[in-house]
């Protein structure tokens, strides 16, 4: 490995202020769980490394405020997976959350970390995109909200600001039922990076949210409003071509060695199909 | 029987230290003011290497040497179990990608890393062969200078051997019914959980070397030689490996760091990551022809087997997997007329070795998927073809081999029954079944020292490796029972070649037979030693007295091992030693060189359920019942078996290297190869042994632990085929490649009736394993 710096600051400011100094020369440390692996393989090479987990103001936490809850962005894998609110309200993350690597994985893995790492593979891009979460980012300007939506650029690349870093990641408390999933296609049933990801929300206006990823730089949202999908009853073909315009966005690559571009395709067609059912019959047994 | 002695299921000898990282493996092992050592490499598989500038990567702070091939006594030794054809360090051109050029040897890893990075290497990349197509394509490249191998007319090919067996003339055979197909088998690497590590140290006048080996008395063969030091000189320390699976049997690195401790003057480390381990071990690949002849009846008229394999740039032992693995390709039956043909071809990729099952699993996948094909075109149950085929004990079914050791038709029906064979199944399910065999040791040499001790605890000194098969385990269950001591009064010392005897190797399911019998004898010795100093101690004739199991029995009554022990040695305590060897000798004239010591045979049944949207194979029951002859430890070997079934489920289901253009692997690492993991378990597993006492080894027993491996891909293809209607005959069958078959079935159906194909999956039908016809 190259040396590095090591900087573990206690405030929230003084991060920012070693963002500052440091610009693109210093890389966020959370769990570690992608941010290690590049640098033992040499991919990344920063010259200071700053550790988020004595932060004050980051302290691993999920709380529920102002009609919202909000996850802290170094809470882990496993503490979401088992929070109560996330399981009542947000049940697809939680499912997510469940799947990310093996259990050492998500003890470390933060949900931060997650989002600012920014793979089309991440496993709570999906429903984070369909529960229409907002990223809370600081910087030197202050804090802003960035919905998620806007956030994912390409792989290890995101909307962040130079010197800004998140904070929390804001989950509106749900208006209107739904029922939701989270589902993904690997190569095996053990621990394994997904070749396609996807969350299908359903919500009792009849309203489809369906989220996707790993089949395009970025995970996709795409929404249904007509009610036709959620509809078991209406017209089959009719309901086959919503959910196949829903997929127009993906675009797997053809480099990956996980999954061809057809399989990839024909996996979200099936996985979503799959999983609108559940969700249909999730919000019903709500 | 004692509850501790054979036949007992009692808890592996150090599985505690396993388990909880008390074990040293050779990774733990801290020698002081050890150097550390990275190799380095080129980013291409072949490459002429025109320039090695160190400079640069002597600067680095705490470097303490950088060696290539210049820096190496001259010529430079190349080394092999078979042919001795792989250097030290790449002398002039690389041959695979990750072929060590140089090696650093640093204070510390972050050093020794740096400066291999620094070593700066010119170098042409030059044309290679990754596929058999390429190696074998009369203008390839060569792999290697066939100025290694004078006078042998494949020199100007990349065909190291061709290997020819065969029985009756098969052109002369009459059938009904021919089936030919082709099979692959991909490469696959045996993920040792341990690293691959290797240290060696100045000793004295000689070396110390610390090795993940599971043949050390080789390794020590090896050093000696290209050392030029007396085998005396040379200790090796071996210290339990944590998983070999054959990756570990030769010599690899370890005359790099030897001649590197020997120049720096102290000891050094080099510890291989997993990437590093692809890079040096895997299996070999095949591509299998198969052509079978049946009569009506189901009986079989002949096999014609073509097995290409494909081996690395390095021979290492891989022709001997070939010939050995082939050998037997036209498994457990009576077959009236056999050819077969194996070539060993060499590529530029990594090396292949030995791996659990040794060139068998490949040609089985083949010859009984072959089988099936034959016994659904003749509509009889593929298990009764197998059954009516298949030798009885006693058969000569290989002319030229020992005969049938088994009772084998037991342990095929009793899977069949725990497999629940012929038995309705739900929509979606199939069944398969396969038989495997694979010869045991050809020749062997084991020996062992016992020493029983004053207060009757007993030290056994056994050359054998415990990798995990539980060697330790058998050896005190066979000295606690032949000595009467308790099993945790044994010790069982291993991996040491300056303390114990001889031992030729851990490979082929040996050690239980082989060096347990030479434990046997070594325990036997020490009876009659006891049964002398009875005679003397009680003023009788020897031949009045008996010593069986631990018991000295007079004609009036029955003494403990110490009722004799204690009086017979007296004041002075002292021990009594026994020796004991086991020997197969090599039999010139025979194709392998020495007949099979046992067969392995082992029946696998599988009941899967396919997803036919996602192409998901589950396994839902997977039998796997082998003749053991006798279980000296149940528990072991139905845990050995569980493993093997296991690891076979890897390159049944996921497992295979991916290359790129320039020969490089691709998914180098556990990220994206993928072995099963605990969740990849079929839902049940039930492994069975089949015990009539009808081995070579010690209570009868045989080697084991290899068979269970052997058949899982074609008893898991069936299957499939049984769900499905598929036939794939490439492994893995990964999803994506079961699901591809379905939709050619489809495309293929939809032609026939001339539906039109949906474009996508309707919304309401997709569910989970949607079930369809056969
Ligand atoms: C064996 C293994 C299996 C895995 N399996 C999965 C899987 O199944 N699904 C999946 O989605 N992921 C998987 N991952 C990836 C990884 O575990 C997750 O992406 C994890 O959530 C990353 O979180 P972390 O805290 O470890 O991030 P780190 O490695 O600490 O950081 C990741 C990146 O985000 C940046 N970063 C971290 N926190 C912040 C912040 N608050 N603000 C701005 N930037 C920040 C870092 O600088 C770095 O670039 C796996 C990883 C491993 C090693």
């Amino acid at each position: 490995m190259h040396t590095f710096a090591y900087e573990r600051p206690a405030t929230l400011p003084e991060v920012v202020a070693l963002l500052g100094r440091h610009g693109t020369d210093a890389r966020l440390l959370a769990g570690g769980t992608d941010l290690i692996i590049r640098l033992r393989d040499g991919t990344l090479h920063p010259g200071v490394v700053i550790d988020l987990k004595r932060v004050a103001e980051l302290c691993p936490a999920i709380r529920e405020e102002d009609g919202r809850l909000a996850i802290g962005a170094t809470t882990v894998m496993t503490d979401i997976a088992a929070d109560p609110r996330v399981r009542r309200d947000f049940m697809a993350l939680a499912e997510a959350a469940a799947v990310v690597g093996s259990v050492q994985i998500r003890n470390r893995a933060t949900l931060g970390g997650n989002i600012c790492n920014a793979s089309p593979a991440a496993d709570t891009a999906p429903p984070l995109l369909v529960y229409g979460a907002e990223v809370v980012a600081a910087g030197p300007g202050g804090s802003r909200r960035i919905p998620i939506a806007d956030f994912f650029v390409r792989s290890g690349q995101t909307t962040l600001e130079p010197g800004e870093l998140v904070t929390a990641i804001e989950l509106p408390l749900p208006r209107r039922r739904m029922g939701a999933v989270h589902v993904r296609r690997s190569r095996r049933r053990g621990h394994d990076l997904a070749s396609v990801t996807l969350c299908c929300g359903v919500d009792e206006a009849g309203w489809t949210r369906l989220a996707y990823g790993s089949v395009g730089p970025r995970p996709v949202l795409a929404v249904d409003e007509s009610g036709m999908l959620a509809d078991p009853d209406a017209p089959e073909a009719a309901r086959a071509e919503i959910l196949e315009r829903l997929f127009t966005d993906a675009s797997p690559s053809p480099r990956s060695m996980r999954a061809s571009p057809a399989y990839r395709l024909a996996m979200l067609r099936t996985l979503g199909a799959r999983a609108l059912r559940t969700a249909i019959q999730r919000l019903a047994e709500e | 029987m004692r509850a501790t002695g054979v036949g007992a299921s009692i808890q592996r000898g150090g599985g505690y230290g396993r388990v909880t990282g008390q074990q040293q493996y050779v990774a733990d092992i801290r020698l002081q003011d050890a150097l550390q050592v990275k190799l380095v490499t080129l980013d291409c598989a072949r490459a002429r290497i025109i320039a090695i500038d160190t400079d640069a990567a002597r600067q680095v702070p705490g470097v303490r040497l950088v060696v290539s091939a210049a820096d190496l006594p001259q010529p430079v030794a190349r080394f092999g179990p078979q042919f001795e054809d792989r250097p030290i360090l790449a002398v002039g051109e690389t041959k695979y990608h990750g072929e060590p050029v140089a090696a650093v040897a640093a204070e510390t890893k972050d050093a020794a890393e740096e400066a291999a990075r620094l070593v700066r290497i010119e170098y042409e990349e030059l044309p290679a062969v990754f596929s058999l197509e390429a190696a074998l394509d009369p203008a390839a490249p060569l792999v290697q200078d066939p100025a290694l191998r004078p006078g042998d007319p494949l020199a100007g090919t990349n065909v190291l051997r061709e290997h020819r067996v065969g029985w009756e003339e098969i052109e002369a055979a009459r059938a009904d019914l021919v089936v030919e197909h082709t099979y692959e088998f991909p490469m696959v690497t045996h993920f040792a959980i341990e690293p691959h590590a290797f240290m060696a140290a100045p000793d004295g006048d000689g070396i110390a070397v610390w090795s993940s080996i599971q043949h050390p008395n080789w390794l020590q063969k090896v050093l000696a030689k290209i050392l030029g030091l007396p085998l005396s000189k040379i200790r090796v320390h071996a210290p339990d490996p944590g998983g070999g699976f054959g990756g570990k049997q030769h010599a690899k690195l370890e005359p790099l760091v030897a001649l590197m401790a020997l120049r720096a003057g102290q000891p050094v480390r080099l510890v291989l990551t997993l990437e590093e381990t692809f890079q040096a071990v895997r299996r070999t690949a095949a591509r299998v022809r198969v052509r079978t002849g049946f009569h009506r009846d189901g009986t079989f008229a002949f096999q014609d087997v073509a097995a290409d394999y494909l081996l690395g740039a390095y021979a290492d032992i891989a022709d001997r997997v070939v010939s050995k693995g082939s050998y037997p390709a036209c498994g457990p039956y009576r077959v009236p007329a056999a050819r077969i043909l194996a070539r060993s071809v060499l590529s530029h990729t990594t090396p292949s070795t030995a791996f659990r099952g040794f060139g068998n699993p490949q040609v089985n996948w083949a010859v009984e998927s072959n089988i099936d094909e034959g016994a659904r075109a003749l509509g009889i149950d593929p298990l009764e073809l197998r059954l009516q085929n298949l030798a009885r004990r006693g058969e000569a079914f290989i002319p030229f081999d020992t005969p049938a050791d088994g009772q084998w038709e037991q342990t095929a029906r009793r899977a069949a029954r725990l497999i629940g064979w012929g038995t309705p199944l739900p929509p979606g399910r199939g069944r398969g079944i396969a038989l495997g065999i694979k010869s045991g040791p050809t020749t062997g040499l084991s020996y062992s020292t016992v020493r029983l001790l004053a207060d009757g605890s007993v030290i056994v000194y056994a050359g054998t490796s415990d990798m995990g098969q539980g060697a330790r385990t058998i050896f005190a269950q066979i000295a606690a029972e032949e000595l009467g001591a308790p099993l945790d009064w044994i010790t069982v010392v291993m991996g040491d070649t300056a303390v114990v005897p001889y031992d030729q190797q851990t490979s082929a399911s040996r050690s239980t037979v082989l060096m347990g019998n030479a434990v046997l004898r070594a325990c036997r010795e020490i009876q009659s030693q006891l049964r002398a100093m009875a005679a003397r101690l009680h003023g009788m004739d020897a031949s009045l007295i008996a010593v069986d199991r631990g018991v000295v029995r007079l004609p009036d009554r029955e003494l403990s091992t110490l009722d004799v022990l204690k009086p017979g040695l007296g004041r002075l305590g002292g021990e009594l030693i026994g020796n004991g060897e086991m020997r197969k000798d090599e039999e010139p004239g025979h194709p392998l060189g020495g007949s099979a010591a046992f067969f392995e045979f082992n029946c696998t049944a599988v009941e899967v359920e396919v997803d036919e949207g996602t192409g998901d194979v589950l396994l839902v029951r997977h039998v796997t019942v082998s003749d053991v002859g006798k279980a000296i430890n149940p528990l072991q070997v139905r845990a050995q078996d569980e493993g093997a079934a296991i690891q076979g489920l890897g390159h049944t289901l996921m497992e295979h290297y991916i290359f790129d253009e320039a020969g490089r692997i691709r998914n180098l690492g556990a990220i994206d190869y993928r072995i099963p993991t605990s969740m990849d378990l079929p839902l049940e597993l039930v492994s069975d042994a089949v015990e009539n006492a009808d081995g070579p080894g010690p209570y009868g027993a045989k080697g084991m632990s290899e068979g269970a491996l052997l058949c899982v891909a074609p008893a898991v293809a069936a299957a499939v085929r049984d769900a499905t209607g598929l036939v794939i005959r490439d492994l893995p069958l990964s999803p994506e490649r079961v699901w591809r078959a379905l939709r050619e079935r489809d495309a293929a159906a939809a032609a026939v009736t001339g539906a039109v194909q949906p474009a996508s999956v309707p919304v309401a039908a997709a569910t989970g394993g949607a079930p369809s016809g056969r």
